[in-house]
């Protein structure tokens, strides 16, 4: 079945508004027709990866460093780059940009980042010259094409927001996830293939989560007052969120009773620890949704007679916790485990992440030997820089950058045997699939993993102590909690 | 969802049998090659599938330590990173380390552009469960000319 274009569309079919339209027309066209598409779409955001332009991908030497720097994107670019009437639809409101890559374009040389580095005792890393220079002119491509080359995971925050009802692409997940989620607008997760293509058009076959029927709700879940309630730091709301995924199976979920004026990183940290493993990124957050404003409408009006539903206690909480914390458990006792990186921002940080950290080391000093690294988007990294986040963190030793992210350094060949702790949900879940050998994993709030850089040492909070007795152990000791104290744990 | 259809007659010579499946094209092309078979779901990002060699990597999955070189893989459906139709597309065309062919109960849309861009054909919606119908070892030989139209799959079982 051919698929309804517009005459527009058509025209760059049939190639009256150049080479490269046509070309990722003609491409898109097909992708359409395997998804059993019936019409395009027209994008306000694409979000994909920006490539290493290198001149020989065969010579064998070069071949060799891409396989370890390049996700596999840069290639499809090749023939766009010879195209002399190649830019992106911005002209038409389409914002192309892309996730963040392996370094901070004006700070190579410097030392103490994720990509030029010293772990005492454990070895180094540092960025390979001719990648550097190859990912700067794919950078340099991108801005003479009209992209708006942002290295950002999270530009539906500041650069671009789609409003609801308008379509994007984006390959990045978590953005995929809070597209849909928070803003109601309309996304797939994209393939990286189709968003280099649908950036030159500005748009692409509506099919996936385009579709109303594919973003109903099948099931509910319901958090517990006790979860609503405790539910603080960065690292919970992830743990959170894998929870809400883990009992709906990945499918599109209701989520009902969930803590009131949640924080944009809170908010970001619950949705994007859902998308890994969800291949619909898609959640109904009740209260929060636009789209959304009944149950009715999240099931888009095939609301069976009794739903299946679902509970999340603070018991599942605490034992995602012990999951991820057991996925690559970092050496040494339950009580102090030595740690060699500190990191936050996976997605990149946003501004009160940055802030919360800033805080906590403001005054303190990380200990020598261990790298604290903040990693956030453009926007937000000036923004630390204007208010004294910047100076705090930097004062105390620590590192905080933007364009850029650890996992998209070439992370397998780090040093072997580190540890690294993280509030990052998606960090221990990924990454202990792809760090370098022997790298292993500690999961906890912002709270506990400053602390950490500052003593050198991973030291859960008295808390944990808490919430590892048995429930009613617990509540019998609310009873002799004096009432001028804070009616909740501290977090750790 | 697992799907029970009794396996149907097939051609029985001495030394091998023929099973003839018919699908639906997801990305166009002919070939043939020895099936691995995933009962899992899998990816194909460079953390799963290393993009230099195209050994499976993760822990724990089906296969290892092995190599998807020039194998038709057979799984379920999609799991892990976006990412993975790129990596499908650096394998096949630049390593040369990928898969000569996709076949699965359900292929995910960002496998079918990662197929598409790699020029290798994809199948899926097969009249019987690809899954616990093909074995690994088996011979299969994919034709699928058109996408979005019906494709076949043929298994060769050597006795």
């Amino acid at each position: 079945m051919a698929m309804k274009l517009t005459t527009y569309q058509q025209e760059m079919l049939d190639g009256k508004h150049g080479e490269t339209k046509q070309f990722c027309m003609e491409r898109l066209s097909d992708f359409g027709k395997a998804v059993e598409a019936e019409e395009m779409v027209d994008l306000v955001l694409v979000l994909n990866a920006c490539p290493i332009y290198s001149e020989d991908r065969r010579n064998p030497e070069t071949a060799e460093k891409l396989a370890a720097y390049d996700l596999g994107h840069s290639a499809l670019y090749d023939p766009i780059f010879k195209m002399k009437d190649a830019h992106v639809a911005d002209e038409t409101g389409t914002a192309c940009g892309n996730d963040p890559y392996f370094v901070q374009l004006d700070k190579v040389e410097e030392k103490g980042y994720p990509w030029n580095f010293e772990i005492p005792g454990k070895g180094s890393f540092k960025v390979d010259d001719e990648m550097v220079d190859d990912f700067r002119a794919g950078y340099d491509k991108l801005l003479d094409h009209g992209w708006l080359p942002w290295l950002s995971c999270n530009p539906y925050l500041n650069t671009r927001i789609p409003k609801m009802g308008e379509y994007a692409a984006s390959s990045e997940s978590s953005a995929a996830c809070y597209i849909n989620t928070i803003l109601s607008a309309r996304t797939n997760r994209e393939s990286p293939v189709n968003t280099v293509y649908c950036a030159y058009t500005g748009c692409m076959p509506k099919y996936g989560t385009h579709l109303d029927e594919n973003r109903a709700a099948k099931c509910i879940v319901e958090l517990d007052d006790e979860v609503r309630d405790n539910v603080k730091g960065m690292a919970d709301f992830g743990a959170l969120g894998a929870c809400i995924a883990a009992k709906a199976e990945n499918r599109i979920m209701a989520v009902l009773n969930l803590p009131k004026n949640l924080s944009a990183g809170a908010t970001k940290n619950l949705i994007s620890c859902a998308s890994p493993g969800m291949n619909d990124p898609m959640l109904h957050l009740m209260g929060i949704t636009p789209e959304s404003p009944t149950l009715e409408a999240a099931f888009k009006g095939n609301m069976p007679k009794n739903p299946e539903r679902y509970k999340v206690t603070m018991d599942d909480i605490i034992e995602m916790y012990q999951y991820l914390n057991n996925l690559a458990p970092a050496p040494g006792p339950d009580r102090a485990k030595p740690v060699d990186i500190v990191i936050v921002g996976c997605p990149h940080a946003t501004f009160d992440e940055v802030r919360e950290v800033a805080r906590l080391i403001k005054g303190k000093k990380v200990k020598e030997g261990v790298q604290l690294w903040v990693q956030t988007d453009t926007p937000t990294y000036f923004m630390a820089q204007q208010y004294g986040d910047t100076k705090a963190i930097e004062d105390a030793g620590g590192k905080i950058y933007h364009q850029t992210c650890m996992a998209m350094t070439p992370f397998r060949h780090y040093p072997e045997n580190i540890v690294i702790a993280t509030s990052s949900f998606k960090y221990v879940k990924l990454g202990a699939g792809f760090g370098s050998e022997g790298t292993t994993w500690i999961y906890g709030n912002p709270e506990s993993i400053v602390m950490a850089a500052v003593t050198g040492v991973f030291t859960p909070t008295a808390r944990w102590d808490y919430w590892n007795r048995p429930r009613e152990e617990r509540l019998a000791s609310e009873k002799d909690r004096p009432l001028y104290e804070v009616p909740v744990p501290m977090i750790g | 969802m697992e799907q029970t259809i009794a396996p149907r007659p097939t051609e029985m010579t001495t030394q091998e049998q023929k099973i003839v499946l018919t699908g639906i094209a997801r990305s166009k092309g002919k070939a043939k090659a020895e099936a691995m078979v995933f009962s899992h779901r899998f990816g194909w990002a460079f953390n799963h599938v290393g993009n230099e060699d195209g050994k499976v990597l993760t822990a724990g999955w089906d296969h290892q330590g092995e190599s998807v070189t020039g194998k038709i893989v057979v799984y379920p459906t999609v799991t892990g990173s976006t990412s993975g139709a790129v990596s499908l597309y650096f394998k096949v065309k630049q390593s040369k380390h990928g898969p000569a062919g996709l076949i699965c109960r359900e292929i995910f849309p960002f496998d079918i552009s990662g197929a598409i861009a790699s020029e290798i054909p994809a199948v899926d919606k097969l009249d019987q469960d690809p899954i616990t119908t093909i074995k690994n070892g088996d011979i299969v030989e994919i034709d699928a000319p058109e996408v979005g139209q019906k494709a076949t799959v043929t298994i060769t079982r050597r006795a």
